[in-house]
């Protein structure tokens, strides 16, 4: 029963309440308790942001993160999360631009890279940060025993196969070398371009403590205590507790390398997107999380632009949905182009999205740095449409199954109209609505026509995992030379504007085929409290990397 | 009566074990493969492969039945797939507040509802009846979540004077004021809704009961119309009242789902929602077993009470 009695609250309620269950109580149950504050001292003062409380974040997310493992983060939540108390080697204020994060990295011929470690940096436990630290994340990573979601940020590494798994036959990676305590060379299979490898593997990989991991079975370590409550963090802030689907509570990391926070305590909290806005007219929350995990619903953002006390700022998005294609049903570009034509994504973004968005020309959003600005997306042209369909022989008889995944309700209103366009031509279409998980088993199982589906992409513009030929998430069966062609080009070239052109005609080239119809890509909001300094900047994903400076005013 | 009781819970056994059996059919053949959801756009073959292994996905079904069955005869519920995290402690943290709500929400309806009951049937036919028997009907019909969004719109957003949600100030070891506070918005709308319905059936019962003839004749016999009311009336409708007790109490576990998301309770029912969401199978196979138990244990809980109440009624 000691768990009650832990939670006294909870026991005299229960007593009030007649409640008859509190024999489910369990003496074996383990804390969720963490690292700072695990030995029971006090957590903070109330963190009404109303009352003027300048130590204490409140940060609201949609997304609950997923994991605490630095190995492995599905989700952009369990990223964005483990980026308060996991430093990477490298920050990137903007999408263009990196700066020294817990290493610098430099390189002289694109192939040999030099990682050297900040001098500065601890461990919160006081243990040097070190390249034996940066050696054994990057091996742990490739090991082919070893559950992970990052292969890709480290599959450029000699010793490496395509996927980021280590060679058979190697022990340890043959890209990594040693040189001191501080110091590190990583040898990449071929050059790379400086901004492709200080992306994938400067900031996407989180460095891990060596001396906590080391001992852990591989096979045990994503379900290890050390991976699900992180006790020992190089980052800004320390974690402290997961109150599971609830909130996140993070206190400040006094040894931080880069100077203690300002703001001592942090609270994530979970919610859905309704009530972040109750939070905010209420003043309880200092900031969304924004990008795709503080997703505030873009009809209610008028409700929070009235608020004086509150900043609300659009920046486009790297997400972007899609009406993807079964490649294996439809082969000819003509009937896929037409599909194109048929759909009226002008509409979709002014009258869905209140104009919060863009209409998406080919793969990228204007997100993007490599997005070709000169290539316009195809015309709303429904006659268009219905002469190549008929040019094409399609039969339009035979019904075409749409789906529509739930839980997304612009989306979920766009395929409403989408079916509409494609019976405007004189096509049937039967649409079905899926729950997420189900939608992506038949998707992977191409058991569908033409669907919806978003996709999330990053600054670098990598497509190899959604349109390379037998790619992970290549779920439209494309299979075609050139695409083929122009990815492994685009990974290979070395300079940002070699490597423009080649994704510049990439993305002719999709236009073309259509493989997948560009719909939209819809704004991501930051909105914060006027009384913080600091938060979500227009590169989301690095935005955490002036987190210890961040202050917030008094009231 | 001891014998019964023990007998019910020996009976219940074998059925719970049923259950588990169903709700890991049910569960499994729910569509969406769960690994789809732990892993990124470009995991290969074999990092799904790794991650169904972690999960233990990559065993058949039966094995993956026998193992749950073996471990969760000793306590453990395995692992949860969204944070690796051990299930027993996570559905323990969130039984708790259910109950603290739920729990609530009942007491608060039936002090509420039976005296509104009684005074409605009493007074049948009058304005007090047609007002309580109108009020009754908006409270059933009114959806929790317009009531909950509204409350928290002009007390919380507006008069400030209740939480927009949660269970407690984050960063403050919770009083039982703060538990209070944050406790008046969500009962009411659960209680709209309870308060209702057992209002309706004590009306209707009490209305029955005072048509019987045993009333006439206590009547009849010059008793005076407290005793009536106390030891004829009230004793005698509250044995269909406790059948309806029956049928709230499994709610004590899941009744709050809707009402969880919009105070963001951190209860059961949320934490149902977003194990169905992300597939969660251990923390769906433990939520499902323990409703299956509160069932089971309401049933017998309200079999003792008819004994209890009517003397008629005895079990061997």
């Amino acid at each position: 029963m000691s768990h009650w009695k832990k939670r006294s609250k909870y026991t005299t309620l229960l007593v009030a309440s007649a409640a008859l269950l509190a024999a489910c109580g369990s003496d074996d149950v383990p804390d969720m308790e963490q690292g700072a504050q695990a030995d029971g001292e006090e957590t903070g003062t109330t963190p009404d942001v109303s009352e003027g409380d300048t130590s204490t974040l409140m940060v609201g997310l949609t997304n609950a993160p997923d994991s605490f493992n630095p190995f492995y983060r599905p989700g952009v939540a369990a990223t964005w999360v483990q980026r308060f108390f996991y430093d990477s080697l490298l920050f990137m204020p903007t999408a263009d631009s990196f700066e020294p994060g817990l290493a610098e990295m430099t390189t002289e011929d694109n192939q040999v890279f030099t990682v050297t470690v900040n001098a500065d940096a601890n461990w919160s436990d006081g243990t040097p940060v070190t390249a034996e630290d940066v050696a054994f994340t990057l091996n742990t990573i490739a090991d082919p025993a070893v559950e992970t979601t990052l292969g890709t940020s480290v599959a450029m590494i000699e010793g490496t196969d395509a996927s980021g798994v280590r060679e058979e036959g190697l022990e340890e990676l043959s890209g990594l070398e040693v040189v001191d305590e501080k110091t590190l060379t990583i040898t990449t299979k071929d050059p790379v371009d400086l901004n492709y490898i200080s992306e994938f593997l400067g900031l996407n990989v989180l460095v891990a403590p060596k001396h906590v991991f080391e001992d852990i079975e591989l096979s045990e370590l994503p379900n290890s205590e050390a991976a699900t409550m992180p006790s020992v963090f190089s980052g800004a802030y320390q974690f402290v507790e997961y109150d599971n689907n609830n909130y996140v509570h993070l206190e400040s990391n006094p040894d931080y390398y880069r100077g203690e926070p300002e703001i001592k305590t942090i609270y994530a909290q979970i919610m859905n997107g309704t009530s972040l806005i109750t939070e905010f007219q209420a003043g309880n929350l200092h900031m969304t999380a924004g990008g795709g995990i503080g997703m505030i619903p873009v009809q209610d953002i008028g409700m929070l632009e009235e608020l004086e006390d509150v900043v609300v700022e659009e920046h486009p998005s790297f997400n972007s949905q899609y009406m993807i294609i079964n490649n294996e049903k439809y082969t000819d570009p003509q009937v896929r182009r037409a599909f194109a034509h048929a759909i009226d994504r002008e509409t979709i973004v002014e009258n869905l999205l209140g104009g919060h968005g863009e209409v998406l020309s080919s793969t990228y959003s204007s997100a993007s740095p490599y997005k070709d600005t000169d290539l316009e997306p195809l015309e709303y042209d429904p006659e268009l449409a219905k002469e190549l369909l008929e040019d094409a022989g399609f039969d339009f008889d035979t019904p075409i199954e749409l789906v529509v995944p739930t839980g997304n309700a612009v989306r979920e209103q766009s395929g409403n109209l989408i079916e509409q366009w494609l019976e405007e031509i004189g096509l049937t279409v039967n649409q079905s609505n899926y729950d997420f998980p189900t939608w992506l088993s038949m998707a992977q199982d191409l058991d569908y026509d033409i669907g919806l589906m978003g996709w999330g992409h990053t600054a670098d513009p990598n497509i190899a995992s959604y349109l390379q030929t037998g790619a992970a998430s290549n779920n439209m069966a494309v299979s075609d030379p050139t695409m083929d062609e122009l990815i492994e080009q685009g990974m290979t070239e070395t300079e940002f504007d070699a490597r423009y052109d080649v994704y510049s005609d990439l993305q002719k080239y999709m236009q073309e085929q259509m493989f997948v119809v560009p719909l939209y890509s819809d704004s991501q909001f930051s909105v914060q409290s006027t009384s913080l300094n600091g938060g979500i900047n227009e590169y989301w994903a690095g935005s955490l990397y002036d987190v210890n400076e961040w202050t917030i005013d008094p009231e | 009566m001891k014998k019964y009781v023990g007998k019910r819970f020996l009976t219940a056994v074998p059925v719970l074990l049923m259950i588990t059996i169903g709700a890991f059919i049910m569960i499994n053949l729910a569509p969406g493969e769960p690994t789809d959801l732990y892993i990124t756009p470009d995991a290969t073959v074999q990092q799904v492969e790794a991650t169904r292994r972690a999960l233990g996905l990559d065993q058949p079904y039966p094995v993956q039945y026998i193992r749950w069955l073996g471990r969760a005869v000793t306590g453990d519920l395995g692992i949860s797939f969204s944070t690796r995290y051990p299930v027993l402690p996570i559905i323990i943290s969130r039984l708790g507040p259910t109950i603290v709500l739920m729990g609530t929400t009942l007491l608060f309806s039936y002090i509420v509802a039976i005296p509104l009951g009684i005074i409605s049937a009493r007074k049948q036919g009058t304005w007090v009846d047609t007002f309580l028997t109108g009020s009754a009907f908006v409270g059933v019909s009114i959806p929790n979540f317009f009531l909950g969004l509204g409350l928290i719109y002009i007390f919380a957003v507006q008069l400030n004077w209740f939480p927009t949600g949660g269970m407690q100030e984050l960063g403050v070891d919770g009083s039982i004021f703060s538990v209070l506070r944050h406790l008046v918005l969500p009962v009411i709308v659960l209680s709209a809704f309870y308060i209702a319905n057992m209002t309706r059936y004590m009306r209707a019962t009490m209305i029955q009961v005072y048509g019987e003839n045993y009333i006439r004749t206590a009547t009849a016999k010059g008793l005076a119309q407290k005793v009536i009311l106390t030891k004829h009336g009230i004793r005698n409708a509250l044995i269909p009242v406790i059948t309806i007790v029956g049928t709230d109490l499994p709610r004590l576990v899941g009744g709050a789902i809707v009402t969880e998301q919009i105070f963001q309770w951190p209860g059961l029912g949320r934490l149902t929602i977003t194990a169905i969401q992300q597939r969660d199978l251990p923390i769906l196979m433990a939520i499902t077993i323990l409703s299956a138990f509160v069932v089971l244990l309401a049933n017998i809980f309200v079999d003792v009470m008819y004994a209890v109440v009517d003397p008629r009624i005895k079990y061997d």
